[in-house]
């Protein structure tokens, strides 16, 4: 059996009288698409933080490709190949779409050479292509602040895969943005996965989008993985009917 | 008023402007990266003016070229921003980012505090004077008036000279732009995997250095003394506030201003020469409290 991508052992932590990881033991294979779904408050963003490093748990821990990243700080676990895109597009909204995309390619080690021009990145190319990807080549020079909240989305989508990750951890890829837009973002952000063969997580409310672009999905409820499977199988459940879709429903 | 006094007033104002603008930078550059008003800022100001008078006295009574002053003020600036400014930001002011301003105020003041007695314990308390560089550099005549080279040319060419770098560095070089967008979001900035302590410690001994810069620059026009670097904390803040906390440019300005303002003030009216710095930055924030040209939650830098 070939090693799990990123896998989680007894992950534990507790915010007050909430248990928001209850002993989550997960593996993520290589070259799939997760959705995460479940409830509010049973979890899901936690799970997200903890393998992207910003809530470290009180047990438990993350391995990616067989390495123990659990103590990592967060900058170091994106290093590693680990991306993390937020509900909210963490863009510099004062920069370009461009700029964003540059300066994430070189974060990692933009400090050693003070003097270096912005124009003197090899990685423009690159990074233009990976614009063109998203249908934002036409908006790489506008400021970001002039952008709508799609475009920012998919360029959010571009800035995660210019870190060059091999997984990419998403909280509602498709929140914010009108429901007609929200199959247009998808198809983008699946094509620009697997074009750029990157596995995926995403927490994810609307099931239709489940239904359609997940190739597997975990149920989260009360801190842990209540249930996972196709999409299908889980989405007839019936426990998964009454908690989390009768939720959406109401 | 003559000519003969108005050029020497305008010329006083210009290279005082220069040394307030080029300490006032590294106040605003720190303060607009990372939201923290350094008092001690003025005791790095005082170090670099006492370090450069050491080293080049030292230096000189070898038997070395006046000129070797010049690049020995290089040296003390970088030493007083990497050396001091280094680990009160690495020991210090990394750990209180995230607390209170009123905290973070009185950290740097208590900072400034200790490096003033520093001062003292090492220094001692009579004054030094060291003008080698000033001397080497001769004098020019302009319009009958003759001034000191160093103050009229030298000063204002290095204080606009770091302007235009600083600018330049900030928005043309991959450092800078990392620079900027962890002003922005710190968090977006670790999320895709800047170096944001390193961000911020890079910045404070850029800023550092900028104060012993100004310290080193002033050595040569003035006697050094205890107290010296109190009075360039208080003044600069006045550039800084005018211009607005962060605005680069906007401290060139409010420095002109408010250098202008002192020096033509001695020559008309001495008793006010004191107050006119903050009389107007007073005036400046009664009609626009962000500052000249600070907006309310715009750019930070």
């Amino acid at each position: 059996m070939t090693e799990p991508l990123l896998e989680t052992r007894d992950l534990v932590i507790r915010f007050g009288g909430v248990t928001a990881a209850d002993h989550v033991s997960l593996k993520i294979e290589a070259g799939r698409n997760l959705a995460i779904i479940g409830p509010n408050g049973a979890g899901k963003t936690t799970f997200l933080n903890i393998c992207s490093g910003w809530i470290k748990p009180s047990a438990g821990s993350v391995h990616f490709e067989g390495e123990d990243i659990t103590r990592l700080p967060p900058r170091k676990i994106v290093t590693r190949g680990v991306a993390r895109a937020f509900q909210i597009p963490q863009l510099f909204t004062e920069h370009t779409a461009l700029e964003n995309l540059l300066i994430a390619a070189s974060a990692r080690d933009g400090l050693r050479n003070p003097l270096r021009s912005m124009h003197g990145i090899d990685a423009r190319d690159e990074m233009m292509h990976l614009l063109d990807m998203v249908n934002c080549a036409d908006v790489a020079d506008r400021v970001v602040v002039e952008l709508s909240e799609g475009e920012r989305k998919l360029i959010d989508i571009a800035v995660a895969l210019a870190l060059k990750p091999r997984l990419l951890l998403m909280d509602e890829p498709t929140s914010g943005v009108a429901s007609s837009q929200k199959d247009e973002i998808m198809e983008i952000l699946i094509k620009a996965l697997s074009e750029a063969n990157v596995t995926s997580v995403f927490v994810e409310h609307d099931m239709s989008i489940v239904q359609t672009y997940a190739d597997e999905v975990a149920v989260w409820n009360a801190g842990n993985v209540q249930l996972r499977g196709t999409p299908s199988e889980v989405l007839e459940h019936p426990d998964v009917i009454r908690d989390v879709i009768g939720e959406e429903i109401a | 008023m003559n000519l003969t006094t108005f050029l020497l007033a305008l010329f006083d104002g210009v290279s005082y402007a220069a040394l307030v603008f080029i300490v006032a930078l590294g106040l605003t550059l720190i303060f607009g990266v990372m939201r923290i008003l350094n008092v001690a800022h003025g005791s790095l100001y005082a170090i670099g003016a006492y370090a450069t008078v050491s080293l080049v006295g030292w230096v000189l009574a070898l038997g070395a070229a006046p000129i070797l002053a010049f690049p020995l003020m290089i040296v003390s600036a970088i030493l007083v921003g990497v050396l001091i400014g280094g680990p009160v930001e690495y020991l210090l002011l990394r750990r209180i980012y995230d607390k209170p301003e009123v905290l973070q105020l009185l950290v740097t003041f208590a900072v400034f505090m200790i490096l003033e007695d520093v001062q003292r314990l090492v220094w001692g308390t009579q004054p030094y004077f060291e003008a080698q560089a000033l001397r080497a550099l001769g004098n020019v005549t302009v319009f009958g008036v003759t001034y000191t080279v160093y103050q009229l040319i030298l000063l204002p060419l290095v204080a606009l000279t770091l302007l235009v770098g600083l600018r330049f560095f900030l928005r043309r070089t991959v450092t800078g732009k990392l620079i900027t967008a962890t002003t922005e979001d710190r968090e977006a900035a670790q999320s895709i995997g800047i170096d944001a302590d390193r961000v911020f410690l890079l910045t404070f001994v850029m800023g550092a250095i900028l104060a012993g810069l100004g310290g080193a620059l002033a050595s040569p026009t003035t006697s050094i003394l205890p107290g010296m670097g109190a009075d360039m904390i208080v003044l600069s803040f006045a550039v800084v506030a005018t211009a607005g906390l962060g605005q680069i440019e906007g401290a060139a300005i409010a420095a002109l201003m408010i250098g202008m303002g002192r020096s033509f003030a001695i020559y008309i009216w001495p008793e006010v020469a004191v107050l006119v710095p903050y009389l107007i930055m007073v005036l400046v924030l009664l009609v626009r409290p962000e500052g000249l040209f600070g907006s309310p939650a715009a750019r930070k830098i």
